[in-house]
């Protein structure tokens, strides 16, 4: 295909989000498709790759899987520098990485690129009775911040590849090449606050 | 004190019996990937290749330890513990202290036989002076008083026990959560700047492999973050992590210079897979014994030698790593080689003889240079962060 070159693009993609709010292990389902309950933590940042298939095109992600612990966030620039897109994650049930994942957001506005594509992903969403961070809260969260929104479970699997393949939908240069492909997604002011297929 | 000694003088039965690894007849055909368990019960994934070689260097640590078992029977025993020189003492003996502390480094960097370490390790780095300095009961008062605080260190502590080396036959038991817990929670409340960083949960559990008590694996961590390795380095930004690694990057450029200039080109900053290194003293990183090994020297010869292993690991794969292209590449080349480098000689040998010396005042002097810079980015961003805030609340 002639065009292939423009439509076959690498993008890096960094995670961010509190301790233990499951970055690594959203990483290690979109990866490997597997789930392990107690991943070793990670230290400075873990790398991977993976590609996605978009209709006629794919988009290949390099991400950097960060590490949680506060004091590590002060090495954070040096993963989100010149990163395409972003993955805010908390965990659904913990309001304080919410917080948390809102700072993330404030710091890659001021800092990063302008153009980045920023996600943010409520995980461990198959944990419904200990939910502490309402999807509706999030979603008005996201939607001030023109992020896209996905409660997320790396455990079950749901949305996991899916918020991936939104972001490489979204990415610019792809754009053209979009299709509606049917998934239920959260994203725009248009859309109406229906939780993802997990958390319904 | 609290149990763990039956524990570990099991450990060295257990090292002392294990049996050499023979992949059968169709392993070695097929060339495919077998799992097995390391001198330290950890759990390896390599070729049938790495088999062998993880057996010959069981056969050189064997070899080593007549070595040292030679020289106690002609020097004494503890001969190694008198290496220090001290100025009372009559030239003659000063001449057999510095003799003793040449031939020591040497066998150092040729390896400590896993029975010696935690005795060596213990006195060569210091631990055993600090703790001398202390109540005898140090450890135990400070275990006792504080088992029940709760505080962010303790939580940060409680979340990370299952996710340190899981699946470990030892560390991941309710014994070894307990134990390593004991050492971190101490530690994070004899020093509240650093509290606990991650990144000291994979250093105490390796140490509590190789130091026969709970007890000496603490002053062990004790001595490494308050004399062996540069200040601040866990502290609460990090900054003197921060400052190695932008010394390390100078030394690079210094001592690989083709690399350096190749990888500035992909805009790949070599921070980028050596945090993890510096942060866990390639705990995380290298197989275990590899690990120990550079620990050996470490406890001996002091924090420089992590920039000699850094730089080895680059310096071992110059050639390929010119080859590639992408981010990826990169980190695959790197985290290859670590993963395999089954036979610590082949990366000691590199850092001690192809690296060329670099004088610990030069290391200083680059320290001091890196320090300012470094402040003066932390402060930066989070003056930056303080000031978005401050916009939200208005």
């Amino acid at each position: 295909m002639a065009t292939s070159r423009n439509k076959n693009m690498n993008a890096k993609l960094v995670l961010l989000g509190d301790v233990g709010a499951g970055k690594s292990s959203l990483v290690l389902r979109f990866v490997k498709g597997q789930f392990i309950e107690f991943q070793e933590s990670t230290i400075g940042a873990a790398f991977f790759s993976q590609t996605v298939a978009l209709n006629d095109a794919t988009v290949k992600f390099e991400i950097w899987d960060t590490a949680g612990q506060e004091r590590y966030h002060s090495l954070a620039p040096m993963y989100y520098r010149g990163a395409a897109a972003a993955i805010i994650v908390y965990d659904i049930t913990n309001q304080e990485s919410f917080e948390r994942a809102k700072k993330w957001v404030q710091e890659l506005q001021a800092q990063g690129n302008s153009n980045m594509v920023m996600a943010l992903t409520g995980n461990k969403a198959d944990l419904l009775d200990a939910r502490k961070v309402a999807a509706e809260e999030a979603q008005t969260y996201a939607q001030e911040n023109g992020l896209f929104f996905m409660e997320t479970s790396a455990k079950t699997a749901a949305n996991v590849n899916d918020v991936f393949s939104e972001i490489a939908k979204r990415l610019p240069r792809l754009q053209p090449a979009q299709n509606p492909s049917g998934m239920v997604l959260m994203d725009g002011p248009a859309q109406t606050p229906a939780t993802a297929s997990c958390c319904s | 004190m609290y149990g763990t000694h039956s524990k570990r003088d099991m450990d060295i039965e257990y090292q002392s019996q294990v049996p050499i690894l023979r992949p059968s007849i169709h392993a070695r055909r097929a060339k495919i990937t077998v799992k097995f368990q390391d001198l330290y019960g950890f759990t390896v994934e390599g070729n049938v290749d790495d088999v062998n070689v993880l057996n010959e260097v069981r056969e050189k640590v064997r070899e080593k330890g007549k070595v040292w078992w030679a020289l106690e029977a002609s020097k004494g025993a503890n001969w190694y513990l008198q290496t220090h020189v001290s100025s009372t003492l009559k030239t003659s003996l000063k001449f057999s202290a510095l003799v003793n502390a040449i031939t020591l480094k040497k066998l150092i960097r040729k390896g400590i036989p896993p029975v010696l370490r935690p005795k060596i390790w213990f006195s060569l780095s210091g631990a055993a002076k600090k703790k001398s300095t202390a109540p005898d009961s140090y450890y135990e008062d400070l275990t006792k008083a504080v088992q029940d605080k709760v505080t962010p260190a303790t939580k940060q502590i409680d979340h990370d026990l299952p996710r340190t080396f899981p699946g470990h036959p030892w560390l991941d038991t309710a014994e070894g959560h307990a134990a390593l817990r004991r050492v971190l929670v101490a530690y994070s409340f004899r020093d509240s700047d650093v509290g606990y960083c991650q990144g000291l949960n994979y250093v105490a559990a390796l140490l509590l492999l190789v130091m026969k008590t709970e007890e000496e694996a603490f002053w062990m961590i004790a001595v490494l973050l308050e004399n062996v390795l540069v200040s601040d380095c866990y502290n609460k930004n990090l900054s003197g992590c921060h400052v190695e690694q932008r010394v390390f990057k100078d030394l690079l450029t210094k001592k690989c210079p083709r690399i350096v200039a190749h990888l500035d080109a992909l805009e790949f900053d070599v921070s980028l897979v050596c945090t993890e290194w510096f942060l866990c003293l390639f705990a995380k990183s290298l197989p275990s014994e590899t690990t120990l090994r550079v620990w050996d020297v470490l406890f001996n010869e002091g924090a420089n030698l992590l920039f000699h292993v850094a730089m080895a690991i680059f310096k071992m794969n110059e050639e390929e790593l010119l080859t590639v292209h992408h981010v990826g590449d990169v980190i695959h080349i790197i985290q290859r080689c670590t993963h395999q480098l089954f036979d610590p000689d082949d990366l000691l040998t590199v850092a001690f003889d192809q690296i060329g010396f670099m004088t610990t005042t030069t290391i200083s002097r680059q320290r001091k240079k890196q320090e300012p810079a470094v402040m003066a980015e932390l402060d930066q961003r989070l003056r930056r962060l303080n000031s978005i805030k401050a916009d939200d609340e208005q």
